[in-house]
This record gives C-alpha cells, structure tokens and sequence, in this order.
C-alpha cells in the first residue's frame, strides 16, 4: 500500500484525511502552509444542516429542494439527496469532535436564517464558524498525526499528478525548502485545493487558493464542469489589499442600499422589488448594483449606535478598520466581488474524476451547487465530499502497482532548474495582474459573446507570452511555475461562459437574457489536442 | 517613507538589511506596502539597484489566519491589520520574526508550534460537557491563529524545546475543557511545558491579535493542578 495523498489542508482536506485515517488508510497530508492559513478559515456565516427534531418543521427534503432550486436545477438529485441527508450527522461529527457551536437561551444549537432558504437551518460559531471547524479538525488530525497515520507535510505545492493510463499513481511535488520536485506515490491522490481567487485579483476569499491545480490537471486530461458559475457577493468594501466581505447581516438587520441621483438618495433595490428588495439574491442584487453604473452606497447609520454595536460589530469593526468609517454615522461604499467558485473538477458521486483513483473534493470540485451556491451550504459539502472520497477509497482493495515515473521527475527539476537561472526579473505578478483585468472586464456579472470573445483573444496571448518568460528567481517558484496552469484554467472558464448561451444562476448574459431548455445541463469542458472543448454533460457524465 | 527590511535569501545564508523608497498611498496597511514595493517593474532598492522581490506570507489578508506576523517598528504585528498612518514617523522598519527558522527574507517556519503539541497530545479526541460551561472562553480560545507572536514577544520562550509558550496553554485549556476525561492527562504536560516555565510578563495577552484571555486560560489550568 501506498496510501493516500491529500492535497490541501483546509476543512475539505482535513476531512478526507480523517475519515481515511479513522478507516486504517495512511495518509499524507500536502499543503504549502498550514491548515489555520486556509481560506476555510474565513467563512463566517454558518453550516447548514437538517436535524431530526429541529422542532421548525425543517425537512431533508426541503433541503433538498432549496439546494437544487438555488442551482437553478443543474445539480444531480441524487448527489444533493446524500448531502442533505448526510448534514444531520455531520453536525453532529463537528461536536463531537468540539467544534464550539453557539447555542441559544436553551444550551441548544442556534441556528439563523440564510438567504435562498425555507427554514431556519444554518448552524454557526459566532462570527467564525470556518475558524471554529478547522480548529476542532486541526486537534482531530493531530489525533491520527500522533497514532502515524497521517503525515503532513508543509511547505509542499502540487506540481502535477503521476498519471498513466487513465490511472493516477501519485503527484510530483514541489518543495519550497529543498527547491526541489519529490515524486510523492499514493493509491489514491484527493485534491482539496479550494477556489479559483487568483484568477480574478481582489477577491473576498484567501490568496491561497489560485485555481494552479484545476488548470494544470485539465492540461493533464481531467475534465472540468459548470466554470462560467461564480458567485458575486454584492456588498463588499474595498480596501488598499483584498475586497471585504459586509456579510448580508448588515441588510438583514434592515440596511439599505442608494445611489446618489441630482442629489437624491435613490434607493433602487426598493422601488423596483419593494420593501424587501435590499435582501433579493446575491446574483439579483449584485447584477442591479451593477446595471446601476453608479457608485452604490449600503446605509445603516439610521439603526443608530446602539443597534448596532449590538447586531453587527464586526461590520462596525471592519469598516473603522480598514477605511476609518464610522457606520454609525456614514454609508458604506459597497460594490459587488467575486466570492465563490460553484465550478471545478468534475466528479462523479464518489468524487472521483474521469481519471481514476483522481478525487476531488470541497471548493474546488463541482457537484452539488449547481448554477448557484446557498449560503452555508459550501461548509458542509466541504466535509461531506471528504467522507465520501475516503469511504470510497477505503472500500477498494486491489494491488496497486505503480510503473515507474523516475524519468520525470529528473526531466521537470531540470526544466524547473532552467527556467529559474536566469538574470532577466520578469515578474509573474504582471502577467496576473493584467490576467484579474481581463477576467474582471469580459467576465463580469453581466457577460455578452464580444466580451468573452475578446477575453479568450486577451488571454490566448498572455498564454503565449507566459510560455516564453523566465521566472524572476527572487520570488517563491510555486508562484512562477503555478501561472501557465492559472492561465489555462481562465482560458477555459472563458471558454464556458461563451459556450452558454443562455442565462442561469449566476452565469448572467446580455445577449441571451432568457434561460434555455436546451442548456438545462452542467458544462462540461475538456483538453484535447491543443484545444479547449466545452459541451453539455452526457448521461455517462462525460 | 523610508523602509528598511532584513532579508535573507535562503534558510541558512547571511541576513543582511535592504532599504526601500516607498511612494505609494499611505492609507494602506503594511501588507497593501509590501504588496506595492513588489509590483512596481523592477524592484529597486534605496541605493538605485535593482534587487530580489520581498518574500512575505499571506492568506486571508484580513486578520484572521495569522500567516503575515513580523515585526514591524519593533512591535511583533499582522501586516495585514497594520496600518502606515499610525506608525507616527516617515520611516518603517521590518523583521521577521525571531523566535522562528527563516525561510525566506520575513517568511518563517512556525512548525515547532503545531510539533509541540503534537508530541504531548493535545487533541480533544471526544467531546464530553465538564463542568466548564463557558463557552465565549473555549470560543476565543479556539480562535487561536497560531501566529506565533505571543511566543515572539514571550521572555521565556527561545526556541520551544521546554517551554511552549501561551499558544501552548490556550490549547490546552481547550482539551481539558472539552474533554473532561483529558484534563486529568493533559495536567503534566502543562506543568512540565507551560506552568513551571511562565514568569508571568503577560506580554502575550497585550499582542495577541484574538484577544484571547489566556491569564483566564491559566487560572483554570492552575486550579486543576
Ligand atoms: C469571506 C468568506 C466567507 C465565507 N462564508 C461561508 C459560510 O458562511 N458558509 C459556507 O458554507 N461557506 C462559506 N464560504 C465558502 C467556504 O469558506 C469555502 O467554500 C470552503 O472553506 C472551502 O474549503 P476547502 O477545504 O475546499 O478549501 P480551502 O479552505 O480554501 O483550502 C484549500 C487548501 O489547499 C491548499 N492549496 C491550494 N493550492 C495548492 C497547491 N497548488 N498545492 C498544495 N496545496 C494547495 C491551501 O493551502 C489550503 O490548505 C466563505 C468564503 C469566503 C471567502
Ligand atoms: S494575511 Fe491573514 S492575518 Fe494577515
């Protein structure tokens, strides 16, 4: 036995390690930094789950159906049913192992409402219900560290996947101690690499998560699905670093949102959708912000101090913070961001890829979101997917016999090696930073054909010009090496966003406004000869 | 705005200080700085020559995963939450932080932390109610970032073969507070790793960035033993 590879330490990749090693497998557990760095440890708003008894008349199925309506219907059934069905107990996991959930006057687990949704169904940890989870699973992995059954190994970034014949064997590593590749062999490789950020610049989400791997393996022949779906957050603050998350707790606790027309306060959302028109959906809100072609502002000083220091301090925290806005006195200046990736590999119900023994799983797999994602449901099918992967794995027996891969490992340090020595500066930085204005112009909230067509022609060059650079050898080489991959994953995105010619969820379009029945089916997009080739999904899944 | 930054190539090579001109906005972070002195064309130092890009570690660039520590105007600080205009002078300078291996000019490897614990076994295992019912203190506990500035600033902390530091004791606090079975076992390496070695400067409560009430952590830690 080889074991098992896990690469990405954030609550997906903690979670398919534990439920390996709870079932006898060994596991080596990669990622660049540890788990308390992973973007798993921003989520704030919550976990959804169904528990017996939840006393609200909250039921699997209408779980169920909330998760399958929210992704405009292009998530399988049956994959939703094992998630829904399977949230009550992994709530209860995520206790037993200590995760400190709030509880309500009655010492029982509160829950709150979250957008999208028929019950009161999210349970959370005060405003940090990621960094809670991933404590309470960093102490859980740390129990298995300690029996040997999984190693974690830092420090260490996905280079590629030993792939032969369909089968994976393995991964080729990247120390950034050493400076050197490390062909790592597994009987199963689960990759838990989480979102696409990099592809976009500022986002709300970690800079950790860059899409390298999904662009690098769909190199490798891994199919990926449903890539034009992004969530837009559409109140977000910007700031010298990174796009800032006002969670929609702001507008629940009544917040309004304005523009300024002639000097008058318009309070658009409102006078088209009515009274609770600031709570509409993220993708309704983001899109009108965004057609509103204004500078949009999201009021709450009208709550008075009070109120607010009691409902929504954070908020009040952050803006004082990173801006020096006083929300008890000033609006906020909110504009819509890129916040989470509904697309990514393609998997099958067990999680693994059209490459065999090739998981993924957590953000940066696709299954169970569809065209949209419900707020809190991404936590739990962040653990789910990795109990499903592990139970899969653990349930195979066979030989695993690896052919050898030596040659290229010898290959890829010397061409590492090579592109590294070399006194010219280029700075990789460049190139993403003209790449996040590509995607954020031709890929935006609204999207039309000559747009994405410019795009695809934009990004094509940078592919062109990337492949011929150096690297700066003074920056980390994961950041070098990691940009052919991350341009090749936005050339595909592209790719599907101007395949859809309809629009649905999230994926909105100028050009063709109207959903389509003939499109009522994940894309599917794939790497054959030099080309990029995007389609419905087949009934086989291909 | 004068920078000066110690960098250091590799792991094992020779530190050495490099100044910077920096002329970009001053209402950013030093995170947001580091991010503009590198992506200016070329990197170029306070002497006129070009030089390597500034090695630093984010994530979250919010406060919240504690990868960017340093030290920053001698006070041990996350990049991301500090900000240019209250440094109150013209001029910055930034270290890594020294309790840690460098890696890379102000990346350091802060594995001893998770090692520490690791070898005497702090992990909740199951989850059984005590009598500890204060759930904002395991909450604030478990928020720990382990970013390591407590154990930059602590003056019994060296390099965490004997003493671990508060980051040890607020886990510790955690385990024995959700797993009432644990605590009984968990009293030694206490003992042995935190309480015998703190003099009780308390420097780690004022840097903390969670605001972890870790003198509470103590108190009923020490109550058990
Ligand atoms: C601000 C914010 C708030 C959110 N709030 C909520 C919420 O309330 N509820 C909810 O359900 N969801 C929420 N989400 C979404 C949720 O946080 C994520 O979907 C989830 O945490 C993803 O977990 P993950 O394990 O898949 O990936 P991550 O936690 O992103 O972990 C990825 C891991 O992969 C590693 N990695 C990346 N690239 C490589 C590589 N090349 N080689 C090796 N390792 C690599 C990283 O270092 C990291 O360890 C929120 C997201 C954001 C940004
Ligand atoms: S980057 Fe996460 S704390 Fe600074």
């Amino acid at each position: 036995m080889n074991g098992v590879l896990v690469i990405g330490s954030g609550i997906s990749g903690m979670s398919a390690a534990i439920r390996c090693a709870e079932l006898g497998l060994r596991v080596t557990l990669v990622s660049p930094f540890p788990s308390e760095r992973s973007q798993s440890v921003m989520a704030a708003g919550g976990i959804n789950a169904v528990r017996e008894g939840n006393g609200e008349g909250d039921t699997v199925s209408s779980h169920i159906e909330d998760t399958l309506k929210g992704g405009a219907y292009l998530a399988g059934e049956k994959e939703v049913r094992g998630l829904c069905e399977g949230s009550g107990a992994i709530l209860e996991y995520l206790e037993s192992v200590g995760t400190v959930f709030s509880v309500d006057e009655n010492g029982k687990t509160a829950k709150r409402a979250f957008g999208g949704q028929s019950h009161r169904r999210t349970y959370y940890c005060g405003a940090s219900t990621g960094k809670q989870i991933v404590s309470a699973l960093i102490m859980e992995v740390r129990r298995f560290e300690a029996k040997g059954l999984i190693e974690r190994r830092l420090w260490s970034c996905f280079y590629y996947a030993l792939i032969a014949d369909g089968t994976c064997h393995g991964a080729l590593i990247f120390d950034e101690v050493s400076g050197k590749l490390e062909a790592l062999y597994a009987d199963a490789v689960i990759m838990a690499t989480g979102g696409q950020n990099a592809l976009f610049g500022k986002t709300t989400g970690s800079t950790q998560c860059d899409g390298y791997t999904q662009g690098k393996l769909f190199l490798q022949g891994v199919r990926l699905k449903n890539l034009e779906f992004i969530q837009y957050h559409p109140t977000t603050l910007e700031t010298g670093q990174k796009r800032m998350l006002i969670s929609e707790a702001a507008r629940g606790e009544g917040g309004r949102l304005y523009y300024e027309d002639q000097g008058r306060r318009v309070y658009f959302m409102e006078e088209k959708y009515g009274n609770n028109g600031n709570l509409m959906t993220r993708d309704v809100v983001s899109r009108e912000i965004f057609l509103a072609k204004k500078d949009v502002y999201l009021d709450v000083s009208f709550l008075g101090k009070e109120v607010i220091k009691k409902r929504i301090p954070e908020i009040m925290e952050l803006c004082a913070k990173y801006r020096g806005i006083d929300i008890t006195k000033e609006p906020i200046p909110v504009a819509p961001s890129v916040h989470f990736f509904m697309g990514g590999f393609a998997v099958d119900s067990f999680h693994e890829t059209n490459i065999r023994n090739l998981f993924a799983v957590g953000e940066c797999a696709s299954i169970y979101h569809g065209a949209n994602r419900l707020g809190g449901n991404s936590l739990l099918a962040a653990v789910y997917g990795g109990f499903t992967a592990a139970q899969e794995i653990a349930g195979r027996t066979g030989e695993y016999k690896h052919p050898g891969f030596d040659g290229y490992l010898d290959r890829e340090n010397d061409l590492l090696a090579k592109k590294g020595k070399t006194a010219s500066r280029f700075p990789v930085a460049y190139i993403r930073d003209m790449l996040a204005k590509t995607m954020q112009n031709d890929l935006g909230i609204v999207r039309d054909g000559q747009r994405l067509a410019g795009g695809i022609k934009d990004v094509d060059y940078l592919l062109e010009t990337a492949e011929k650079i150096r690297y700066d050898s003074s920056v980390m080489p994961y950041f070098n090496y990691s940009l052919m991959g991350i341009l090749t994953l936005a050339r595909a995105v592209l790719t599907c966003a101007d395949f859809r010619k309809e629009s649905r969820g999230a994926h909105f379009r100028s050009d063709f406004p109207e959903t389509r029945d003939g499109y009522a089916k994940p894309t599917i997009i794939s790497y054959e000869g030099g080309k990029y080739l995007a389609g419905l999904e087949k009934e086989d899944g291909g | 705005m004068k920078v000066k930054i110690l960098r250091q190539v590799h792991p094992g090579s020779k530190p050495y200080w490099e100044g910077f001109i920096y002329d970009g906005p001053t209402d950013i972070s030093v995170a947001g700085m580091l991010d503009h002195l590198n992506y200016n064309d070329d990197i170029i130092n306070d002497k006129g020559k070009a030089t390597g890009r500034i090695g630093w570690e984010c994530s979250c660039l919010q406060g919240v995963c504690g990868a960017c520590a340093m030290v920053i105007n001698g006070v041990p600080s996350l990049a991301c939450e500090t900000f240019l205009k209250d440094q109150g002078k013209d001029e910055i300078t930034i270290r890594p932080l020294r309790k840690f291996p460098v890696i890379h000019d102000l990346v350091v490897d802060r594995s001893a932390i998770h090692e520490n614990l690791k070898k005497t076994d702090i992990y909740i295992g199951e989850w059984q109610q005590g009598q500890d019912r204060d759930l904002d203190h395991q909450y604030l506990a478990a928020k720990c970032l382990k970013c390591g500035l407590c154990l930059e600033v602590c003056p019994n902390y060296a390099d965490g073969r004997n003493f671990y530091g508060a980051v040890f004791a607020n886990d510790c606090y955690i385990v024995s507070a959700r797993n009432e079975k644990k605590s009984e076992s968990i009293k030694n390496s206490y003992g042995e790793h935190f309480a015998g070695g703190c003099s009780k400067s308390l420097a780690c409560v004022d840097v903390c960035p969670m605001k972890i009430p870790t003198l509470a952590s103590m108190a009923k830690l020490n109550k058990k033993m």
